[in-house]
C-alpha cells in the first residue's frame, strides 16, 4: 500500500513547494519509510536520466537549413506586404480596410486566456480576415473548381476541409489559402458573395468552443462543427448570408460522410 | 535582417536545442525530429506576432509537440514503431566516455541503451513529462503550458511515468542483474 503523501513528496523533490509545505513534507518523510524510499528512488532515477540521456544539440545541418527557411519565409512575408497588386481586376473589397489592420492590432487587448499563448480565437480570426483583404493576400490558389482547391491543401494545411463551389446559390468559390491560426495551418476557403468576401477557416478543434456567432468591429463570425473539424466563416456580410453558407457547407459535409 | 526575423532569432532560436531534444524523444527517430523541428519553427515564425506569453521556450515546445501530434495523425511518419537496435545506438545514450577496460565500456553502453529503451517504450504522455521535467528541468507550470493540461494532471502523469519507469527498471535488474541499476 503506497503512502498517500507520494504526490507531495514528488512536489518536494521537484522543488515545487513553498517553504512551509516543504518543511511539513520533510517532517513526514522523516518518519515514513515508504516516502523515504520514494525520495531515494526519484533521486537515483534523475541521476541516471541526466547522466545517460542528454541528447545534446540540434545538428548543424538542421540549424542552417532552418536559418535558410526562415530567411525565405521572412522575405516572402516582406513581399506580400509591399507591392499593391490589384487582384484579377476585381478589387471589390478594397477601400474597406486601409488602416483597419493597424487599428485592430493596436486595439487588441493583451490578455492571457485559456489557450495560453494566443489571442482569443475571434480576434485572431478577424486579424486573419483583415490580413487576407490586403492586396494580393486573399488567395494562394485561385480556382472555382473544388478538384483543384481540395488537393492543393494536401501537405500545406493541417486539415482537409469540405470544398465546393456554390455559385448557383450566390456563393462563388474564389480559391483558397492557408493561414496560421494559433499553432495550426488552417485551410481557408474564399467565397465571394456580391460585394462581400467570406473567408471560411477550417481547423482542428482544440481552441476551446468557437462562438456560434460573434461580432468584432463590424465583422461577423459564424462557427460550426463539421465532421472532426471546426469551421468559422468571417465576413462583413450579414448573419443571414453567413447562415446560408454554413448550411450549404454543413449539408455537403454530412452527405460526404455518408 | 528585418525586425521580426531578428526578434525571432533572439527570442526563439535559443530554444532550438531543447526543441530538438523534445522532438527526438517524442518521435524516437532522428530524421523525423529534423522535420518536426523545421516545421515547428516555421509555424512559430508565422504566428510569432500573436505570441502573448513571455515564455518563448514553453511556447515553441508546445508547437513542436503539436507538429509531432499532427504528423502522427496524418500518418506521415512511422513514429509508433518500437525502437530498433540501430535507433537506440544512435538516439540513445550519446557518447559514452572511453573506458580503459573495453569490457567495462561495453557494460556501460548496454546500461545506457537499456535506460533509453525503457523510456522509449513508455507511452507518449509519460515520455513527454519525463523529458520536460528531467532533461529540460521545466517547472510543473511550464510543463502544463507545453502539454496543454492542468498542473494537477502534470503531477499525476509525472508520478505515473516515474512509477512505470521504476517498475520496468526493477524488472530488468532482476532479469539479468545489471541491465539497469
Ligand atoms: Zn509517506
Amino acid at each position: 500500500m503506497q503512502c498517500a503523501e507520494h504526490l507531495r513528496v514528488q512536489a518536494l523533490f521537484d522543488g515545487e513547494l513553498d517553504a512551509v509545505s516543504a518543511a511539513a513534507v520533510e517532517r513526514h518523510v522523516g518518519h515514513c519509510a515508504d516516502c523515504r524510499t520514494l525520495l531515494e528512488e526519484l533521486e537515483r532515477m534523475r541521476g541516471r536520466i541526466r547522466r545517460d540521456l542528454e541528447y545534446g544539440e540540434a545538428p548543424r545541418e538542421l540549424r542552417s537549413a532552418l536559418a535558410r527557411a526562415l530567411d525565405a519565409e521572412a522575405a516572402a512575408e516582406e513581399r506580400r506586404r509591399s507591392p499593391p497588386v490589384v487582384w484579377r481586376g476585381r478589387p471589390f473589397w478594397l477601400g474597406t480596410l486601409t488602416g483597419a489592420g493597424a487599428a485592430l492590432a493596436a486595439g487588441v487587448a493583451v490578455v492571457l486566456l485559456a489557450p495560453l499563448f494566443f489571442a482569443p480565437l475571434p480576434e485572431e480570426l478577424i486579424a486573419a480576415h483583415l490580413r487576407s483583404l490586403e492586396p494580393g493576400r486573399l488567395t494562394q490558389v485561385i480556382s472555382t473548381d473544388r478538384h483543384t482547391v481540395k488537393p492543393w491543401f494536401a501537405g500545406r494545411a493541417d486539415v482537409s476541409p469540405v470544398v465546393a463551389d456554390f455559385a448557383p446559390q450566390g456563393f462563388a468559390l474564389v480559391g483558397g489559402r492557408t493561414d496560421s491560426l494559433g499553432q495550426q495551418r488552417a485551410a481557408v476557403l474564399v467565397y465571394a458573395h456580391g460585394a462581400h468576401v467570406i473567408n471560411v477557416f477550417a481547423f482542428l478543434p482544440g481552441r476551446g468552443e468557437p462562438p456560434a456567432q460573434a461580432s468584432r468591429r463590424g465583422y461577423h463570425i459564424a462557427c460550426w462543427r463539421g465532421g472532426d473539424l471546426d469551421y468559422c466563416a468571417v465576413s462583413d456580410a450579414g448573419w443571414e448570408e453567413l447562415g446560408t453558407l454554413r448550411e450549404l457547407i454543413a449539408d455537403l459535409g454530412a452527405r460526404d460522410a455518408r | 535582417m528585418d525586425d521580426k526575423r531578428s526578434r525571432f532569432e533572439a527570442q526563439v532560436l535559443p530554444h532550438l536545442d531543447a526543441a530538438y531534444r523534445l522532438a527526438r524523444w517524442l518521435s524516437r527517430a532522428p530524421g523525423d525530429a529534423d522535420d518536426i523541428v523545421q516545421e515547428a519553427f516555421l509555424r512559430a515564425f508565422r504566428s510569432f506576432d500573436t505570441l502573448r506569453s513571455p515564455d518563448a521556450r514553453a511556447w515553441v515546445l508546445a508547437i513542436v509537440r503539436n507538429c509531432h501530434l499532427s504528423a502522427l495523425q496524418h500518418g506521415r511518419r512511422r513514429a509508433a514503431e518500437p525502437l530498433d537496435e540501430e535507433h537506440e545506438t544512435d538516439a540513445g545514450a550519446g557518447d559514452v566516455p572511453a573506458a580503459a577496460d573495453p569490457e567495462a565500456a561495453s557494460i556501460e553502453r548496454d546500461e545506457r541503451r537499456a535506460l533509453a529503451r525503457l523510456i522509449g517504450a513508455l507511452p507518449g504522455e509519460h515520455r513527454e513529462v519525463l523529458v520536460l521535467r528531467e532533461l529540460e528541468d521545466m517547472s510543473y507550470r511550464e510543463i502544463a503550458a507545453v502539454t496543454a493540461v492542468p498542473i494537477g494532471t502534470v503531477m499525476s502523469r509525472l508520478a505515473r511515468a516515474r512509477a512505470a519507469l521504476r517498475a520496468k527498471w526493477h524488472e530488468e535488474s532482476e532479469g539479468d542483474g545489471r541491465a539497469v541499476r
